[in-house]
């Protein structure tokens, strides 16, 4: 099952401390729900784990993210994840995410993502057809991270190099993380769909 | 014990036989939840197995990790197709001259495929080993399109059959196909077709679906390792063809494998093969020296044991402008999945599918059929219908009234102008099926008469003409004949046997019987309607008739029960046994009444002395003499055994009419009203007629209505749940009315046809028809199942008729 996905986020950060975390894949990994980055295999390539409860269920997917391109010039930064979990689903995500500053408003940016999302096995066969939205959601959160996250930079480090942007990125996730739950939880998930459903349906958009 | 004052009528109602509404002896176990169905089975020592399925469609597996699985406590093992290789148990003939796989060989060939199984004291511990059992897998491009598996560059499924140009059915023309299989006369139809003033055309794809039995399909394997012999209690509707498959896989001797089907909880096709996980179990119990459990769970049930159908067919048909058919052509792409696993007669990889030409006089006709390899699980049984049956009734009927479509014609019309007329038969059709009797125009007549159609015709036109019209009306009409009771052996084998059947009776000195049949019941009542016919023909009370099946160890060797064929082949076997024991009871009764054999009168229940009543001996009185003091010359007993092997299938057929109302604000399709009459040749049990007519058309509203595999680009089953897969209850389901006359086989010991699975065959195009029929005044010829709201929605959003 794909899913493709492009979304633009407005930020009220601007664009250099957004990309000093978007450049950083281990801080911005910790902005996934649920996500870590547990070791790093080379200068581009890393493991990583996404835990997500669904219930008394918890599917705890292994596996690789790899750096295919990272553009300073353009604040873009081209992933490629691949994972499996044991209880038979697999999962991959070619992702595009972009930097784009806000001409209006130099202390705000636009986070631009665009996702293809392949699921296989039992979460395809079971949550195929709330794909869209569960990824919407889990993107909003990763967001809303992300946000409280690239806040919590100082705002110095807008002149950082990607280099040394590890540095004050690894302190982000701690700061952010009261922000929202650590873990995708399906509870939460079933909730904001209903909800979403309701608002949809009486035409009140959040 | 017959009173003489008892008239001949009283004492035949009395026996229950043939004709009595008798109530089903099997049901005081069921509705009491006494039943004992395999996971009811419990052995001292068993172990549970359970299976490691593969997350992807098509790749190759790089590694299989067991460790993790093999330390976790009570685990006794985990086997992978490199441990079964020494056994050459990793890969198994199937049915239709393929091989399938075990357990995955160094490629997965569709989702959820048995990667490896799992050993364990219990359930849940062998469910916690699976998870811990790790697979890495290299991604290959997946192909569920059959059009897309047959294009040059298409991936290769099957790596295993590399440079073979030729399989079981003649020469492959490409990686991905498995055979083209043709019947007719093509010449004939070519020139029909070129000389022919009306042609029509349609595709249609009949989707795939799965027959879904409440109960799923599983064993408990248990060999002894001090004896050396193997029981195996297991849901199959052929355990003797699964004996004898077993002491080919296993090379134990057939005399030291034992297969028993106990309770079966439906079948529909699902349970005629023989499944990887049979085979692993029953490994396990041989390598373990204990008995091991494997039984699947539903959505392993959905994805992974027997799809049916799956055909894309084009048609063709040419006629006259007034409406006679003059030739049929069908090409179809059948998709088979992964594996060649279609359970039909060797000769015939597409089933019985060259009845389609149903009830009418076609005089050309040409059939082809191209199976292909695709990312899917394997299967293409027999889903309640004979063999690939309900496919080629589908095509017919929708062709029908497409040509009635083209040309203005009434739907009704078109199909007595058609039809095989009674005077014709035993009628040859053009593709070489001999139909045994039939007569259409009388059923039709009965059926369009209680329904009043011309009514419901002029509502229609009403209703079109009306554009406030909440609903669209349609109906649906189909006049269909099933092929069934395979079948005569000089056409008809699996893996060589010959489809015959097999029944021995045994009659006690008191009077009661025993009879042990080649069949085995999943519902169709056979220990309540077998007994009937013995009680008919020995004029023993059914009451006091045992039917037993299921047992290779007990039942004599039998094909088993699918493709309608209990009645027409098995049923033919019990009279035919019956007729060898009146025979000999003959015999006993002359010697005892002291007169000639020809002078006697056989009468319900005793042979009489011609002209005295007062002179006669009933069955029971003979039975005792047979064991007491039989005549000189005479074996004591009254036993007898009969293998029937039937001269011709078998073919019942029915007229369905079905009215439906369309909302055309939502799509939602109300079944209004469902006339059904059957001819299923002599009826022996109405009751149980009724009851599986019900069955029937509700399967076959399931299927038409709702049923549907979905995959994905990916390969990924949408819907092996019973949240998705659509069964229906007693809230979706419609109210059916049936009817019926009754044209006996002439060929048949007692003229009965076969029944069970016309009601499924005949209502789904109904249903369709119906659907259509609604659309048909916008210029509609068809509409793919199923027709679920949604569906139907975007068809009225289509054709500007949503309100």
């Amino acid at each position: 099952m794909e899913v493709k996905l492009e979304k633009q986020y407005p930020l009220d950060v601007d664009a250099t401390r957004a990309w000093a975390l978007l450049a950083d894949l281990k801080a911005t990994a910790a902005c996934m729900p649920g996500a870590e980055i547990t070791e790093q295999l080379s200068e581009t390539s890393y493991k990583g784990a996404v835990k997500v409860k669904v219930g008394p269920a918890t599917a705890q997917f292994g596996g690789t993210v790899d750096v295919l391109e990272k553009n300073d010039g353009e604040r873009k930064v081209i992933m490629r994840g691949k994972g499996a979990d044991k209880s038979g689903s697999s999962a991959s995500m070619d992702l595009t995410a972009i930097v784009a500053p806000d001409p209006a408003n130099p202390a705000h940016c636009v986070l631009n993502g665009s996702a293809a999302v392949i699921v296989n096995g039992k979460f395809a066969q079971f949550g195929g057809r709330m794909m869209v939205q569960v990824s919407e959601m889990i993107l909003g959160q990763f967001v809303e991270n992300f946000r409280q996250a690239a806040l919590a930079l100082p705002a110095s480090a807008g002149a950082a190099t990607p280099a040394s942007a590890a540095e004050p990125a690894s302190a982000a996730p701690a700061a952010a993380a009261p922000a929202v739950a650590g873990e995708i939880n399906g509870l939460a998930i079933a909730w904001a769909l209903i909800k979403g459903w309701f608002v949809n349906l009486f035409g009140k958009r959040a | 014990m017959n009173a003489p004052t008892q008239t001949a009528e009283a004492r035949e109602l009395a026996l229950a036989g043939m004709g009595a509404s008798r109530l089903r002896k099997e049901d005081a176990r069921f509705i009491q939840g006494k039943g004992n169905y395999v996971d009811d089975i419990k052995m001292p020592g068993m172990l549970h197995m359970d299976i490691v399925r593969s997350p992807i469609a098509h790749g190759r597996i790089k590694k299989i990790h067991k460790e993790a699985a093999l330390a976790i406590p009570g685990v006794h093992a985990v086997l992978t197709a490199d441990d079964l290789k020494p056994l050459k148990l990793h890969w198994m003939p199937t049915l239709a001259g393929d091989v399938a796989a075990v357990l995955a060989d160094e490629k997965v060939h569709f989702q959820m495929q048995e990667v490896a199984i799992v050993i364990a004291d219990d359930r849940y511990i062998a469910a916690d080993a699976v998870e811990a059992v790790e697979v890495e897998y290299e991604e290959l491009p997946v192909v569920i399109d059959p059009y897309d598996a047959l294009r040059p560059d298409a991936p290769v499924l099957r790596e295993d059959l590399a440079g073979k140009t030729s399989g079981a059915h003649g020469p492959r023309e490409h990686h991905n196909h498995i055979f083209t299989w043709e019947a007719g006369d093509k010449s004939a139809a070519d020139a029909a077709f070129a000389n022919a003033p009306v042609k029509v055309s349609q595709h249609m794809y009949y989707p795939r679906v799965h027959p879904c039995p409440l109960e799923t399909c599983g064993c408990v394997a248990s060999f002894d390792p001090v004896r050396g012999d193997l029981t195996t209690y297991i849901t199959s509707q052929a355990p003797h063809v699964v004996r004898t498959v077993v002491s080919m896989l296993s090379g134990i001797p057939e005399s030291k494998v034992r297969i028993v089907s106990p309770d079966i909880g439906g079948g529909f096709g699902n349970k005629v093969g023989v499944y990887p996980g049979y085979v692993c179990a029953i490994v396990a119990s041989i390598v373990l020296g204990r008995p091991v459990k494997w039984v699947e769970d539903r959505m392993e049930n959905i994805s992974t044991t027997a799809f049916a159908r799956d055909y894309h067919m084009d048609g063709e048909l040419a006629a006259t402008p007034d409406g006679k058919i003059l030739g049929l052509r069908v090409n179809v792409v059948a998709d088979h999945g992964a594996f060649d696993a279609c359970a039909d007669p060797t000769k015939f990889p597409a089933g019985l599918f060259h009845i389609c030409s149903g009830s009418y006089d076609i005089p050309a006709a040409h059939c082809s059929v191209k199976g292909v390899y695709t990312n899917k699980a394997p299967g293409g049984v027999a889903y309640r219908c004979s063999f690939r049956v309900t496919e080629a009734v589908y095509l017919i009927e929708r062709m029908v009234d497409v040509l009635a479509q083209k040309l203005g014609m009434d739907k009704a019309a078109i199909r007595e102008k058609n039809f095989i007329r009674k005077e014709q038969f035993p009628y040859t059709s053009a593709f070489g099926f001999e139909y045994d009797s039939g007569d259409y125009h009388t059923a039709l007549k009965k059926v369009l008469d209680a329904v009043d159609y011309p009514a419901l015709r002029a509502e229609q036109a009403a209703k079109r003409a009306d554009p406030n019209s909440p609903t669209l009306m349609g109906i649906g009409l189909v006049t269909f004949t099933e092929v069934v009771g395979a079948g005569p052996s000089k056409m008809c084998d699996i893996l060589g046997v010959g489809m015959f059947d097999s029944c021995e009776i045994r009659v006690h000195p008191t009077g009661s019987a025993i009879a042990r049949m080649g069949t085995i019941t999943q519902g169709q009542g056979h220990q309540t309607t077998y007994a009937q016919i013995i009680a008919t023909e020995l004029g023993i009370p059914s009451e006091v008739i045992q039917v037993e099946e299921g047992d290779t160890s007990t039942a004599p060797y039998g094909l088993g029960t699918y493709g309608s064929r209990s009645t027409p082949v098995a049923g033919a076997a019990i009279a035919l046994a019956a007729r060898k024991i009146h025979a000999k009871a003959r015999k006993i009764a002359a010697h005892m009444l002291e007169v000639s054999e020809n002078d006697l009168d056989w009468e319900v229940d005793r042979f009489k002395v011609k002209g005295d009543d007062s002179k006669f001996k009933t069955m029971a009185e003979v039975a005792w003499q047979a064991y007491h003091q039989p005549p000189a010359g005479l074996e004591p007993g009254l036993e007898a055994v009969h293998y029937y092997d039937p001269p011709n299938f078998t073919y019942p057929y029915g007229i369905y009419l079905c009215v439906v109302d369309i909302d055309r604000a939502t799509g939602e399709t109300k079944v209004r009203r469902f006339y059904a009459l059957d001819d299923c040749g002599t009826r022996i049990n109405p009751m149980i007629i009724d009851g599986q007519i019900h069955g029937g058309l509700t399967e076959g509203f399931a299927v038409a209505m709702g049923q549907q595999m979905p995959f994905d680009a990916q390969g990924n089953l949408l819907g092996n749940t019973l949240m998705d897969y659509f069964l229906p209850t007693a809230v979706e389901t419609p109210h059916w009315e049936t009817d019926h006359t009754v044209t006996p086989s002439p060929h048949h010991p007692i003229g009965a046809k076969g029944v069970a699975e016309s009601p499924h065959v005949g209502s789904i195009p109904t249903f369709t028809a119906a659907v259509v029929d609604a659309f048909a005044h916008v210029g509609v010829t068809h509409l793919d199942m199923p027709h679920t709201a949604y569906r139907v929605w975007k068809s009225l959003k289509e054709h500007q008729l949503a309100l």
